[in-house]
């Protein structure tokens, strides 16, 4: 059987995922990826080699440790901090995947002699009529594909998502019986670097921070605000506006951002109009089949927790797009990714620029 | 697996490991007590202690045991503290345990400068002398480094520095066994050793001091190590150490002509089919048997992971915490570029090699780097 590099997160999804790699007979390595140079109460790197390190020696097969820190920070980071300049919302985990794991990973392993990598993404891929596709995980909670839109045919057709089919807990179930240390683990949250400290300190130390005012959308002052970036649109907790919160009126939520003014647009309800549009352009387009879907009626996902819903590309060239849902999306917010789907197959994406009515 | 890092640690002789398992069977008195057990442990300890000194030219009174180099660093430069003279010189090619502990100190008021080395890793005598102002009161250069064997000039050092009363400690964690020490002829002030670096066990080693003067403890306890190094003995590292000092010393002569004549097939071969191979450091006085070589055009850690995947043991630069490999610290003080610095690997032979397995170990980089 041939030759597989894991990448081994310390997680028990990787676990699992390198432990049926081995039960079915490959020849596997463990690589363990260094993506950010900080060792902190936040960032366990080390504590999470540990764990890596407890669950290859159970299997049997080495672990490697590799460091991507560099092009992490030029690649993924810097983009990142220049988003959330921009008043948008990015989502670092994405181009992590095509940067990072999919790039620099699957090149330093084929240089190691890997004739594959492999990963505990909850996806699973299969090859039809000459095309590599890509398909949400079985455990529609778990369903990654989101954050692997941006993956192209070669990339998809060396990796293997040995847990695609399974779910979340028959993993853990799996690792325990494997006596892995990591089986109960907590599922890492949020993005990979900044952990599980405050999000407004951890952003402070890179992008200044440029408090202005929140006002309606008929421009009457409610409140203040920190700095545009740290809000989302669609945010409702940490808005801190007081008064007029009454229940009738309902919570105050996020519209938009008027970068500007450098002023929050904030209204009541969650059922408040400007919270919902139904179209939207995004750019950065990318299809994993290389080519745009001959249908135009497709499933689209806005955000990784929202659930698929239907529209239709109105609008289609190499650079930008355009979207029409069938009904109204919740707080389409620039810089997140628009991600396509034909039933299972998830088609590609694009960032999105604007929501609009 | 075949083992081709001995500086990074030996595998314990087998000598060793039986006299260590029969002490810890047989000797559990706490050499502090004055019964017949108690008795016996002291004497396993001094015997010990005798089997060092001699390996190194040094009085049995002037070594304690530590729990190995980078304990006996470290309380040569927190000693500091208690001395006037607060001032101290080491260089830029210094194990971690010498460069990390001198930063740590400076908050105690001891400064330090690091003076550099030359492209073959060699400290020059003009450039300490340099470095000396009116508070230098220790010199600590290395006997050999680690990374590439470059032997220092340490009796020009001592020389130098005792003409000003400046003392003079090395680490020669490196050494023993693989060049003759004399602390006499060397004339050191301070010396530190480690047992794993020579088939003893790990976690134990010692520092010469030849005046207990200039030293405090780091350990404060019961008074064991004539009050330097306080803490229960332990005894059967303690042995082993001693026993694996006289065995590397007894054997050194033979030793050294095994590690030079790997050392030389291993060279001369590996640049017939690859001649693009850079070695480091110095070619003539350096440790035998440690060889620092460069693959132009490739990376460290993949070699390492191929030969890693073969079966054989190397190195490449230092590891931290989550293994991976970053530029060598040495190399770059040495003036080697990074492109060159991260395609380096540390081939180390030792007692645990014959030639069969330099051979191996050759015809496998030759798939490798010819593939």
């Amino acid at each position: 059987m041939g030759h597989l590099a894991v990448g081994m997160s310390g997680g028990v999804d990787s676990a699992v995922a390198a432990s049926i790699l081995v039960e079915h007979g490959y020849d596997v390595e463990g690589l363990f990826m260094k993506n950010w140079e900080e060792d902190s109460e936040y960032c366990n790197a080390e504590e999470d080699y540990k764990d890596a390190l407890q669950v290859c020696d159970t299997l049997g097969i080495p672990l490697r440790s590799v460091n991507f820190a560099k092009e992490y920070w030029d690649r993924v980071f810097q983009h990142f901090l220049e988003e959330y300049k921009a008043g948008r919302t990015p989502n670092p985990d994405i181009l992590c995947n095509t940067e990072i794991k999919f790039k620099e990973f699957l090149h330093y392993a084929q240089d190691m002699g890997a004739e594959k990598i492999a990963t505990g993404h909850y996806v699973r891929n299969k090859e039809v009529a000459g095309k590599v596709q890509l398909l949400k995980g079985l455990d529609p909670g778990k369903d990654q594909s989101y954050f692997l839109y941006g993956l192209n045919q070669e990339q998809i057709s060396s990796a293997l998502f040995p847990i695609g089919d399974l779910e979340k807990p028959n993993v853990r179930e799996s690792a325990k019986k494997l006596g892995f240390d990591n089986f109960d683990k907590k599922d890492s949250t949020g993005i990979c670097f900044i952990g599980e400290r405050d999000f407004k300190e951890f952003l402070q130390q890179y992008i200044p921070a440029q408090p202005g005012i929140m006002v309606t959308s008929d421009g009457r002052k409610v409140g203040e605000h920190d700095g545009l970036m740290y809000y989302t649109l669609g945010q409702r907790k940490g808005l801190g506006i007081g008064g007029g919160h009454s229940e009738s009126e309902g919570a105050w939520y996020v519209l938009d951002k008027d970068l500007e003014n450098n002023e929050l647009i904030v209204g009541q309800g969650h059922d408040h109009t400007g919270l919902y549009q139904k179209c939207l352009t995004a750019s950065a387009v990318h299809w994993i089949f290389g080519e745009a879907p001959e249908n135009e009626n497709l499933n689209a996902k806005i955000r990784y927790r929202a659930k698929d819903a239907t529209c239709r590309i109105t609008d289609l060239n190499d650079a930008e797009i355009s979207v029409e849902f069938e009904e109204p999306r919740f707080a389409i917010a620039p810089g997140q990714s628009v991600v396509f789907y034909e039933n299972d197959v998830c088609l590609g994406g694009a960032v999105i620029d604007k929501a609009f009515n | 697996m075949i083992y081709f890092d001995h500086s990074a640690t030996t595998p314990v002789h087998p000598d060793v490991l039986d006299l260590m398992n029969s002490i810890q069977k047989g000797v559990y008195g706490n050499p502090s007590s004055i019964h017949k057990l108690g008795r016996k442990a002291k004497s396993v300890v001094e015997n010990a202690r005798k089997q060092v000194a001699k390996s190194i030219g040094a009085a049995p009174n002037q070594i304690i045991f530590t729990s190995g180099g980078t304990e006996a660093n470290n309380q040569v430069f927190w000693s500091r503290i208690n001395q006037d003279k607060k001032h101290v010189i080491s260089d830029t090619i210094e194990h971690p345990a010498v460069l990390k502990a001198l930063s740590q100190i400076a908050i105690f008021g001891i400064d330090h400068d690091l003076v550099t080395v030359n492209e073959k890793g060699c400290v020059s005598i003009t450039d300490l002398e340099s470095a000396i102002t009116e508070n230098t009161g220790l010199i600590s250069i290395m006997l050999a480094n680690n990374e590439v064997g470059t032997i220092q000039p340490l009796k020009e050092i001592t020389e130098l520095a005792h003409e000003k009363n400046i003392l003079v400690h090395t680490d020669a964690v490196q050494c023993l066994g693989k060049m003759p020490i004399d602390v006499n002829n060397l004339g050191v002030d301070f010396l530190s050793l480690s047992a794993h670096k020579f088939y003893g066990p790990k976690g134990i080693g010692i520092l010469y001091f030849k005046n207990k003067e200039s030293l405090s403890a780091l350990m404060i306890g019961g008074g064991q190590e004539s009050g330097l190094r306080a803490g229960t003995e332990n005894i059967g590292s303690i042995a082993g150490m001693g026993l694996a000092a006289e065995l590397a010393t007894d054997e050194l002569g033979n030793h050294i002509t095994e590690l030079k004549s790997f050392e030389s097939s291993f060279k001369s071969e590996l640049l017939s089919f690859s001649p693009n191979a850079i070695f480091n450091g110095d070619p003539e006085n350096k440790l035998p048997g440690l060889v620092s070589v460069s693959f132009p055009g490739y990376r460290s850690d993949i070699l390492l992971a191929k030969l890693d995947r073969a079966g054989m043991a190397v190195s490449s630069g230092s590891a931290c915490g989550a293994g991976e490999v970053k530029p060598s610290g040495v190399l770059s003080a040495m003036g080697v570029d990074d492109k060159t610095n991260i395609s380096t690997l540390r081939f180390s032979f030792g007692a645990s090699n014959t030639s069969e397995q330099v051979d191996l170990l050759l015809s496998e980089l030759k798939t490798i780097l010819t593939d």
